[in-house]
Order: structure tokens, then C-alpha cells, then sequence
């Protein structure tokens, strides 16, 4: 029985490796390599050594673009599991108590659907959206509620407010997704655990704080792994959304945008691939001290 | 000891369900800020949803003017008409049927393989291609957008050919669907394929004929988080593909961009680029919950 094991292990992992091989493996190398040419993304390069490195540490925009992204790696997973959370009880377990049972809200199916709803847009619909929602003059849709006499928010294109305005949609298309994980982690706590604590005199509050909050940890850690994730990248709504790609004034500038702008904008290919490598390693960074609070859950099987 | 503290706390409050004369006055109240919290922000997260809805039913007269209207007066098809026959529509939506069909069902094939060997063996390596899949996943793929970019245009498969793409949406399905599927196997008994083994199976016979059918949900939650992440997707795309080799999204975007005052038309082509991730959602609504779950909280 032993015997028959390599050959099927060799032939169901033969095909991801190859494909790993070349388009991450052999992609991360060759940026690595890329980072140190000074490389247009047209002809040839010359190898520059550490230069694109130097420029990077004292380019202010990556300063600025890092931070951004700092504060979108904090209050992305905090709001996004805080709102998640306080929903997904609600329609499990915020409903009447009868006969010591636990139920969630009435019309729970309902939310469940419509919270789901913005994770199935495609990035590409929810910036055409949103670009209505915060319209900068009465046209829009929020500056299209208040009186004439109203001075109209400029949202995206405020420098203080835009980078809010881009969390807020980042949060909208994440929430739901969220609620369905943590409803699905609710629902496989036994219900008698909630029984015997209702008996005992918890209130919905103990409830959430003593048994649903330490039962679902391991799926909060999931979460928080993604929401770091979609953090740190944020590309694509910056990309659709912000005033000029980035804009106003850097303000909604991040990381993953400055990659893009510099490979395919404005033909610095080799300093984008720097940029791509400090990238790298910061989420490495992220990923291992994630890995290291989840190892007992995900990687033995 | 056991009977003490379960006892102590029950005298101090009596027991609120079971003598039925619980604080119901607080839980009215209780009840009444969950439903209105619950109704409040549906409506934050369903409005603007529903705003593409009735604007893509809206004539341009209504669709342009500044004074927004939460009911179309006069509800019209033209706008449908108008994204259908737009240049580059029909080609884009062709595009990103095939591109998509053919990523989900390569990824689905490959990674319930990959899945299999990552949960039912033990090999040297076999933590090591875990971490390697995880950390992939965590790694966002602008970094690599740009030496992907460079080996494709190299083998040609770039500009007009959808080759290229396809494989690199395989690559970027692939993580999800093992972690995914491994869940679902790893939930799988041993004991079944021990007896199937004992019965006379082999170790292809038991994949076949046990794992794969008892993966099924699996399977289908998979494919459509899958489907729903190649169709959406259009940064990729954009990139790698010149403008007849587009899937329906980046064409929207582009459209956005280029006739970005266009709202009607615009939001007619979301609404039909959406439609069949909405129809498979709704279609398997229940198996995406377990296929979450199986994916992310069974060790």
C-alpha cells in the first residue's frame, strides 16, 4: 500500500509546481534581477546595482504611498471585522431567545443575501458606483441629498478625505463576504453552548464576548490575513477611483499604484521592480508573523 | 465542584428563559435596534446597487439630468441596446466566456489533484508547498505583473493572443481552490478509504470513486468563487491584451474612462456584465457558506 504513493503524489502536484515554477518562482527572480538594471520596459539595460534602491529610500512619494497603505492595513481589518461581526450575531444569534434556543434576527436569509451582493460586483462596476455616489458637485448622489445652499463635498477629490472615501468602499465590498464567514463559524457552535450559558443568566453581550469571540478566534485570523492582504494591495480601486491615478497630490498614492505608474507609465521598469521587491518583503514580513499566529491551525492538517 | 459553579451563578440571577417572566421589556427594545441597525444598513449596502439598476433603465434624458430620481419615469431598454452594439461588446463578452470556462475548469482539475496529494499523503516537502501556496497568495500580484508581463510578451503570448492570460488567472486561482478543496478532503474520513482498500480498491479507484463525488460541494463553491474571480477580474488583462483581446470588464473600464459621462449605456453593460455572477451566486448561495467554512476553519 506504501509503495504506490510517490507516483501519485509526482503526478498530482507535477502540473501546479511547473506553473509555480515559472510564473512565481521564476517572475519573483527575475524581478529581483530586473530590480537592479536601470530598464526602461523597452530594449536593453544596464545592471546598476543597488541605485534603484537608493532612489526609492529617498523618494518622498514612497514615504507618503507606505504610510497610505499603513493606514489602510489597520482600519481595513478593524472596521471591516468589527461591522462583520456585530451583523453576522445579529443574524445568528441576535434574535429572541425562545425557550433558551437561539435565533437570529427576523428576515436573517434577506441580510445574508444583500450583504453578500457588493462581493459579487467586479471592482470595475463598484468605481463606476461610487464615482456617482461621491459625485463632487449636487449631481452626486450623498451631495445630491442636502439643500442648494449646501457646499458640496469634494470626497475623491479632497486631499484630506479621499483615502477615507476609497476605505469606505473598500470596507462596503468586503463586509459582506465577512458576515457570510463568520455567520457560517457560527452556525457550527453547538447550540447548547449558547443554551447552558442563557440558563446560567448570560446576557447577548456575554454571549458574544465569552463564547461566540473565542470559538470563531481561529476564523477571525483568517480574515485578518485577507483584509491584510487586499490592504496591502488596494490597486485596483485605487486605480479606478482616485483623481488621477493616485491623486490629488499623492493623496490616495500606494505602493502597488507606484509599481504600476512606474512599469507602465512612465518607462522606469527597473525602479518598478525595486519597488516590487521592497513590496515583496513587506508582505512577507506581514505573512510570516501572520503564519506564526495561525500555524496551529492552518498548516497541520 | 462542577455542580457548585454551575449552580452559584443560577441562584444569584434566576434562571430568565425557562420561568418565561424574563426582562422581556429589554429585549423588545433589544430586538427593535437589531432590526432597524439591520434594515439601515442593508439599505447602505444595497442603494448603490440599486441605483445601477434603475439608471440602466433610465432614458438619457433622465440618466444625464442633474436632479437624481429614485423611480424611472419612463423605463426603457435603450440603454441595453446602446452596451450591446457598442463597439468591441460582443467580442469582449465571447473573450471573457472563454477565458474564464477554460481557467476555472484548468484550476478546478489541477488544484482538487494538488489538494489531494497536499491532504491525504505525507511527504518530504509536503509543509514546505503548503507555505509556499499560502504565501503566494499573500504576495499582491502587481509585484509580478511586470517580469509576467516580459516572459509572455517573449513566447508571443500577449497583444492578440488569450493564451497568456488564462494561464495567469490558473495561477491565480490555483491557491484558493487547494486550500479550499484540501479543506473539504481533510474533512473526508480516512476510515472510508481504508475500507474501500480493504475492499479491494485501488488508491486511484478510492480518488475516483470516493473522494471526488464526497468533494462535490467542494467542488461547486470552488468553481464559483473561481468563475467570479477570473470574470471580475481586468487589471490583468488590460495590461497583457491589446483592445480586441479584452475581457468585459477591462471593456467596461475602458469605457469608463473614454465615455466616462455615459452613465446610462455604462451601467447597462455592468448590469449584463454582472448578471451571470449574480445567476451563479444565487444558484449555489448555500454551498458558498460551507465552502468558506471548509476552506477556513477545519484545520
Amino acid at each position: 500500500m506504501r509503495h504506490g504513493k510517490y507516483p501519485f503524489i509526482i503526478g498530482f502536484l507535477v502540473v501546479p509546481l511547473a506553473l509555480y515554477l515559472v510564473f512565481v518562482v521564476g517572475a519573483y527572480l527575475q524581478m529581483f534581477q530586473l530590480s537592479l538594471t536601470d530598464w526602461s520596459g523597452f530594449g536593453g539595460f544596464n545592471y546598476v546595482g543597488f541605485d534603484n534602491f537608493v532612489k526609492l529610500w529617498d523618494d518622498p512619494v514612497v514615504w507618503t504611498a507606505l504610510r497610505h497603505n499603513l493606514f489602510l492595513l489597520i482600519l481595513l481589518p478593524l472596521v471591516t471585522i468589527a461591522l462583520a461581526l456585530f451583523f453576522a450575531f445579529l443574524l445568528n444569534v441576535g434574535g429572541k431567545s425562545t425557550g433558551g434556543g437561539t435565533r437570529g434576527v427576523w428576515g436573517s436569509k434577506v441580510y445574508r443575501i444583500i450583504f453578500f451582493f457588493p462581493q459579487l460586483l467586479a471592482l470595475a462596476i463598484v468605481g463606476v458606483i461610487f464615482g456617482r455616489v461621491f459625485g463632487s458637485d449636487r449631481s452626486g448622489m450623498i451631495n445630491g441629498l442636502f439643500p442648494e445652499s449646501w457646499t458640496p463635498w469634494l470626497f475623491l477629490a479632497d486631499e484630506r478625505w479621499a483615502l477615507t472615501c476609497i476605505l469606505a468602499v473598500l470596507i462596503w465590498q468586503a463586509v459582506g463576504f465577512y458576515v457570510v464567514l463568520f455567520s457560517a463559524g457560527m452556525g457550527s457552535i453547538p447550540e447548547e453552548i449558547y443554551e447552558a450559558a442563557a440558563l446560567d443568566g448570560a446576557t447577548k453581550i456575554t454571549l458574544f464576548f465569552r463564547i461566540t469571540l473565542p470559538l470563531l478566534w481561529s476564523t477571525l485570523q483568517v480574515a485578518w490575513v485577507y483584509l491584510g492582504i487586499a490592504a496591502f494591495d488596494a490597486f485596483a480601486l485605487v486605480n479606478i477611483m482616485s483623481v488621477n491615478q493616485g491623486g490629488p497630490n499623492n493623496s490616495t498614492q500606494v505602493l502597488s499604484m507606484q509599481i504600476y505608474l512606474n512599469a507602465f507609465k512612465f518607462s522606469q521598469a527597473g525602479y518598478a521592480s525595486a519597488l516590487g521587491v521592497v513590496l515583496f518583503f513587506l508582505t512577507l514580513t506581514f505573512a510570516a508573523l501572520t503564519l506564526r499566529v495561525t500555524r496551529r491551525d492552518a498548516v497541520d492538517a | 465542584m462542577a455542580v457548585v459553579t454551575a449552580t452559584a451563578p443560577r441562584r444569584r440571577k434566576p434562571n430568565p428563559a425557562a420561568d418565561g417572566t424574563m426582562t422581556v421589556g429589554r429585549t423588545r427594545t433589544g430586538n427593535l435596534v437589531a432590526n432597524a441597525a439591520g434594515v439601515i444598513f442593508s439599505i447602505v449596502m444595497f442603494f448603490p446597487v440599486y441605483w445601477v439598476l434603475i439608471t440602466s433603465f433610465k432614458p438619457q434624458t433622465e440618466w444625464s439630468s442633474f436632479d437624481p430620481t429614485f423611480i424611472p419615469d419612463a423605463p426603457t431598454l435603450d440603454n441595453f441596446k446602446s452596451a450591446f452594439n457598442a463597439p468591441l461588446f460582443k467580442q469582449s463578452l465571447v473573450n471573457g466566456i472563454v477565458i474564464t470556462a477554460v481557467a476555472v475548469l484548468a484550476a478546478l482539475v489541477v488544484g482538487f489533484l494538488a489538494a489531494l496529494a497536499v491532504a491525504r499523503f505525507r511527504f518530504y516537502g509536503r509543509r514546505a508547498i503548503i507555505l509556499v501556496v499560502l504565501a503566494v497568495q499573500l504576495v499582491p500580484f502587481i509585484a509580478l505583473l511586470i517580469p509576467i508581463f516580459l516572459m509572455l510578451q517573449k513566447a508571443e503570448l500577449t497583444g492578440s493572443s488569450i493564451v497568456g492570460v488564462t494561464l495567469v488567472y490558473v495561477v491565480l486561482l490555483l491557491p484558493y481552490t487547494v486550500w479550499t478543496l484540501r479543506g473539504f478532503i481533510a474533512g473526508i474520513p480516512r476510515e472510508l478509504d481504508e475500507a474501500a482498500m480493504i475492499d479491494g480498491c485501488t488508491r486511484g479507484q478510492v480518488f475516483w470513486r470516493i473522494i471526488l463525488p464526497l468533494t462535490g460541494p467542494g467542488l461547486v463553491a470552488t468553481s464559483v468563487y473561481g468563475f467570479i474571480q477570473a470574470w471580475n477580474e481586468f487589471i490583468i488583462i488590460n495590461t497583457l491584451n491589446d483592445p480586441e483581446h479584452q475581457n468585459l470588464m477591462a471593456w467596461l473600464m475602458q469605457n469608463q474612462t473614454s465615455r466616462g459621462t455615459y452613465w446610462g449605456p455604462l451601467m447597462a453593460g455592468a448590469i449584463i456584465t454582472s448578471i451571470p455572477v449574480v445567476i451563479f451566486f444565487l444558484a449555489v448561495q448555500r454551498n458558498i457558506a460551507s465552502g468558506l467554512t471548509a476552506g477556513a476553519v477545519k484545520g
